[in-house]
Order: structure tokens, then sequence, then C-alpha cells
């Protein structure tokens, strides 16, 4: 089977570097580019953020676009972990690439107008807030045509958000760019916080990666260990969850996942903008627009954590060994 | 005197063509580029259009730049009164110019940075829903840098709206974009219907232009003669408000305008008032004031404006 083509639209973020370092240790994905957008914290850290990652991955090839500076409409908000900023030098190694010149909204206007005029639309992992693929979206009919699919992690149902108790993060800051995605005609498959608040990673977890995965486990467990994501009272038990990753492993292995098409929209003003609601019985007669993920396999996600990113430290052995 | 270099943002639509018409033989302009976007008709038909009027107009020198084909947020709304064309029942040829490569959104981008870099800004004459420039000011603010001004044709203050009870069409056609551009800190002038609605083209204005139009009276006589609103209750006379050419007037002729400046904002939220302006004329938002908006026009010097522009096109040499 030839490899999914995706780019990846982010604003890393801790969970958006482990998602990009499963991509990047997966044969079954060929990842075309980094998208950054302002989010958890201001573009110039997240772009910053981005190229760290890309070098500790070692795919140094992989081309990083700077992207939209804040939302499109609302006030800027930053995440949880805002006061992260860029990854320190201590956590993660500095850079050694640069982002290209294109803007990353051009960058994915250009690949999906190819993709649409090759016929082989790509996949498009959206880890962060939805302002870069809005704005590319309202510029060329063949941009929707070129995306296959949009695999958003976005959006709380029968979870309360996390951002606000009506809100997740990423549609929140910016509600109207969640909303041109999901209205625009692309199916798109939703990784909400009712399925990524089931698989928690634990101490044990990040000691298997901080131990096989070379360089980027090292720097992952740090940044694990350093903003730590447990919530005892939330989640009833120790761990926090890898939101991101979630997008990345439905490529890999969708059977470990189990979700509903439902018909998905947003809620872009008012005191509740950022709400997501789901019609998963077609009360409203409006199209379904996305697959809602309800429930993944814990132990099975957190299984492949640990195997595919351990590549990362065979790699590094193999250029120690020669 | 150097040409002040301006880019017309447009959707044409009649109004639009006799503005671009009138910048086409006005030699204190440098048209950097034409940006048609999605509004009064689609943008496959606005891109149409401003090919042909380059074409009618003899300046096919200048380029054509295809614009973002829907509104950011809303569903498209089309115009009312540009007929199936968006020209009326003007029939001209097939163009033979073609549209640049570039998006409109990229040489908006592309041109304002250089502009900030050589300190020669540049005029924004937008005569249509302001979707491209948002975009472009979403995907690098710092094109503001070099935009001298926006001059826009674009809502209705102390009038009532065309489209809807409180809203002009530009407006509400891409409210959310309105809000990004007035959002921002670069100076607007803004052309309102309260302006245009002192600036009817009656039939009798409509036979002296174009008889006077020489090479394009034909398809500009037909074009003024369709803009007819016919609504005497709401105009005070026959014929048609002179909307998108007031923005060209205004560049070419500041002093034939009034203006107050205030804050203003735009409705994105209220369906009953979606694209509503409001201005804040007495400084209760605590904002300070970003828009000129345009109060009073000297009717007359702007006739006279456009007859002197437009009988250009009887001479031999258009420029």
């Amino acid at each position: 089977m030839s490899p999914h083509r995706i780019i990846i639209d982010t604003d890393p973020g801790v969970d958006d570097a482990i998602a990009i370092l499963l991509a990047l240790a997966s044969p079954e994905v060929e990842l075309l580019g980094i998208s950054v957008v302002a989010g958890n914290v201001p573009l110039e850290a997240t772009l910053a953020n981005a190229c760290k990652i890309i070098s500790l991955s070692g795919c140094v090839d992989v081309p990083v676009y700077a992207g939209a500076h804040g939302p499109l409409v609302r006030e800027q908000v930053y995440g949880k972990y805002a006061h992260i900023g860029a990854f320190s030098d201590a956590l993660v190694p500095p850079a050694n690439v640069r982002p290209q010149e294109e803007h990353a909204v051009d960058f994915i206007v250009r690949v999906t107008r190819q993709a649409a005029a090759d016929n082989d639309p790509i996949t498009i992992c959206a880890i962060g807030p939805l302002t870069n693929l809005a704005l590319a979206l309202v510029q060329h009919p063949d941009v929707a045509r070129g995306i296959r699919q949009i695999v958003s992690m976005g959006g709380a149902f029968t979870a309360l958000g996390h951002r606000t108790p009506w809100a997740e993060y990423n549609i929140y800051a910016d509600p109207h760019a969640a909303q041109i995605v999901y209205s625009s005609g692309v199916p798109v498959v939703v990784m909400p916080l009712d399925m990524t608040f089931q698989a928690l990673i634990t101490e044990k977890n990040i000691a298997v990666i901080g131990e096989n995965a070379g360089a980027a486990g090292a720097a992952i467990a740090g940044l694990l260990r350093t903003f730590d994501r447990s919530d005892m009272q939330r989640f009833g038990r120790p761990g926090g969850p890898v939101h991101d990753a979630t997008t990345i492993a439905w490529l890999l292995e969708p059977e470990i996942f189990e979700g509903r098409a439902a018909s998905v929209g947003v809620q872009v003003s008012g005191k509740t903008a950022g709400y997501t609601y789901a019609d998963f019985y077609g009360k409203t007669g409006l199209p379904m627009n996305a697959t809602v993920m309800n429930d993944i396999d814990e132990a099975r996600f957190l299984e492949m954590l640990e195997e595919r990113l351990s590549i990362y430290g065979a790699r590094a052995l193999k250029e120690v060994s020669g | 005197m150097t040409a002040t270099p301006i880019i017309i943002d447009c959707d044409p639509g009649i109004d639009d063509a006799i503005a671009i018409l009138t910048a086409f033989v006005s030699p204190e302009l440098e048209i950097l580029g034409i940006a048609p976007v999605c509004g009064n008709q689609p943008l496959e038909r606005t891109v149409r259009n401003a090919l042909q009027i380059c074409e009618l107009g003899e300046r096919s020198d200048i380029p054509v730049f295809a614009g973002c084909f829907r509104p950011l947020f809303r569903d498209p709304i089309y115009g009312q009164f540009h007929g199936e064309s968006g020209l009326g029942n003007t029939v001209l040829a097939d163009p033979i110019k073609t549209v640049e490569e570039t998006s409109a959104v990229d040489f908006l981008i592309k041109s304002c940075e250089a502009a900030a870099t050589s300190g020669r800004k540049i005029t924004l004459c937008t005569l249509g829903p302001l979707t491209n420039v948002a975009v472009a000011l979403r995907m690098k603010p710092a094109i503001a840098e070099g935009i001298e001004r926006i001059v826009m044709m674009g809502g209705a203050f102390r009038e009532a709206g065309n489209r809807t009870m409180t809203s002009e069409f530009n407006i509400l056609a891409d409210p959310h974009a309105a809000h990004i551009v007035f959002s921002t800190d670069i100076p607007i002038v803004a052309v309102s219907l309260d302006a245009t609605h002192q600036v009817i083209l009656t039939p009798e204005h409509t036979e002296k232009f174009s008889g006077s139009a020489g090479r394009i009276a034909k398809p500009l006589g037909e074009m003024m003669a369709f803009w007819d609103r016919n609504d005497v209750r709401r105009y005070g006379s026959r014929g048609g408000p002179l909307h998108d050419p007031l923005v060209i007037a205004y560049v070419l002729a500041p002093h034939l305008f009034e203006t107050q400046k205030a804050r203003v904002f735009v409705e994105h939220e209220s369906e009953l008032c979606m694209g509503q302006t409001i201005a804040d004329w007495y400084g209760k938002s605590g904002k300070e004031p970003n828009v000129e908006i345009v109060t009073e026009v000297d009717a007359k010097g702007v006739y006279d404006l456009f007859l002197d522009r437009l009988s250009r096109y009887a001479l031999e040499e258009v420029r």
C-alpha cells in the first residue's frame, strides 16, 4: 500500500511534538511538510518548536512553514501550557533547520491544488487551531478537492471541555476557522476529548520511551515530566492524555478506534463560543460531515507509542555503529 | 508629480466597471493590478468581467489576479442589480487577455511587502467584499506597513442598508472580512451609502456621459442605463447611486468630499443586523477613531470630474 501523504498543521506544543515524531517514525506515512500556526504559544514559539522537533527527528528534509499569527475573528487565546513558550535547549536541543520562505497557507494551497490536479488527494492532520486551513480553503475550490480527509484533534461532545467547561482548546482558539473547515465538504475525522481522555500516558510508558527512543525519547520524557499532564481529579487515575498523537495513530491503526458518523458544527459566538455539537441521529437534516471517535484501545495506543518511537533509539545506534 | 500607486480590489459589477474605466484614463493613478473577488457575481464571472473591462478600456497591460472564490465564513450572496453577466445586458467580446497565475491574495501580500520596503505605500481601492484583503492581512499582518490607506466602498451609517434593512451589500457579503479590516490600524476612508446616495446617475447624466465617451460610448451607455433603479421614492429621482466610482473620485479629488472621523464596528454575530456598520461618532467606545467616513459629497464637482475623465475616451490617445 502506498503511504498516506500528509501535512501536519500544528502549534507545538508537547503532544504536537509526539504526533510529529510518531509520524516521522512510521513508514506508512509520508510527511510532506509541517504548517505551523499560533495556538498553544505564539507563532514565533510554535515555529521554533516545530524546527526543533524536525531537527530532533533527524528528518531534516521535511519542510517547516510559518502560518497565521492568530485567529480569524476572535481575540487570541493561548493554551493551558502557554507558559512553556519555546522549548528550552535543555529539554529539546537547538534546531538545525530553518523555516521555509513560503507561507504555510500558500504551501497548503499549492500542495492541495496539485493533489487535486493529479487526482491524488492528501490527508491533513490538523492538531492546532484551524486558522491556516480555513485561510487556504477560501482561496480556491481545488483546495478542498485536493484533501482526502482532515483528521482533526478538536472538540468535546459528551466530555466537558478542558479550556473552558464547554470547549476544547483548538476549537475555542479559532471557532470560525473550525466551522469553515468542518463545513468545507471535506470528510473530517474528529478526535475529541471524549476519546483522547481515555488514553493516558503514565510514568511507566514515559520511562520506556525515555530509555529506548534516543534523543527524541529523552526530549519527550523531559517534556512530559516537566509539564505533567495528569489530572487525578478529572481522570481518577494517574497519567495524562496525548491528544494530538491520536490523529497519527488513527492513520496507522484505525482498528483500535471506534467512531460514529455525525453532523458536527461549532458555536462561533456568544458565551459558549467554541462549543462543538454533534448530531448523530440526523435530527438537523444536515449532512453527516464527520466521523467522531468515541473510543480508543488505550493499551494498544500506548504500546504503539513505545514501539514506534523506539526507532529513534535504533536509528541513533545505527549511526554510532556506522 | 508621481502617480499614486493603487490596487483595485473589486467584484465587477456595473459600477465597478465605471470606476475602473475612470481609473484607466487618470494618469494620477498607477494601477498595479486588479484583484476581483466573489461578490456581485461568482468569482469566475468577476474575473471574466475584469478582463473584458481591461480590453474595453485598452488597458490589457494591467494584470488581473483572481481572488477568493467565497466569503470567509458565510455562504455567498450575489448582487441584484447587475444582470446575469454582472455587466447588465452589455455584451463584450470574449477576453483574449488571461488572468495571472498568482492569486490576488499573494499579489496583495507581495505588493504591500515591497511597498513597505520601498516606502512607496499603496492605496487599496476596494469596491467589493473585503475577503481578499482580510485573508492577506490574516496571513501576513505586517503588510499593513505597506498600505497607505484603504479607500473603500462599503457600509451604511446614517443611511439604511441596501441589501437588508441595516446593511450595505459589500459588508454583508463578508462581514467577518470587514470586521478584520476595520479592526486594524490601517487608515480607512469609507465611501458608504451615506455618500453614494448623494450622487445619483440620472438618465440625463447617462446620456451626457455616454454621449461624450467616444469609443466606449455604447457599452458605457448600456451599462449606465441598466443601472437605473427606477426608485424615485428612495433616491429622489430616476437613476442609480454611483457607488464604486466615488472611490476613484475620492482618490483623484478628495477636496470634493467632507469626512468625519470615527471608530467603526461591524456586526457579525446577529442575524437580524448582520453586516451593519456602526460608527462611534461621539467616542462612546473608548477606542481611537480609525475611519474617515464620507459625510458630504460635492455632487456637481463629481459629475464634472467623471465627464472630464470619460470624455478622454473620445480622444485619440487614451492616456
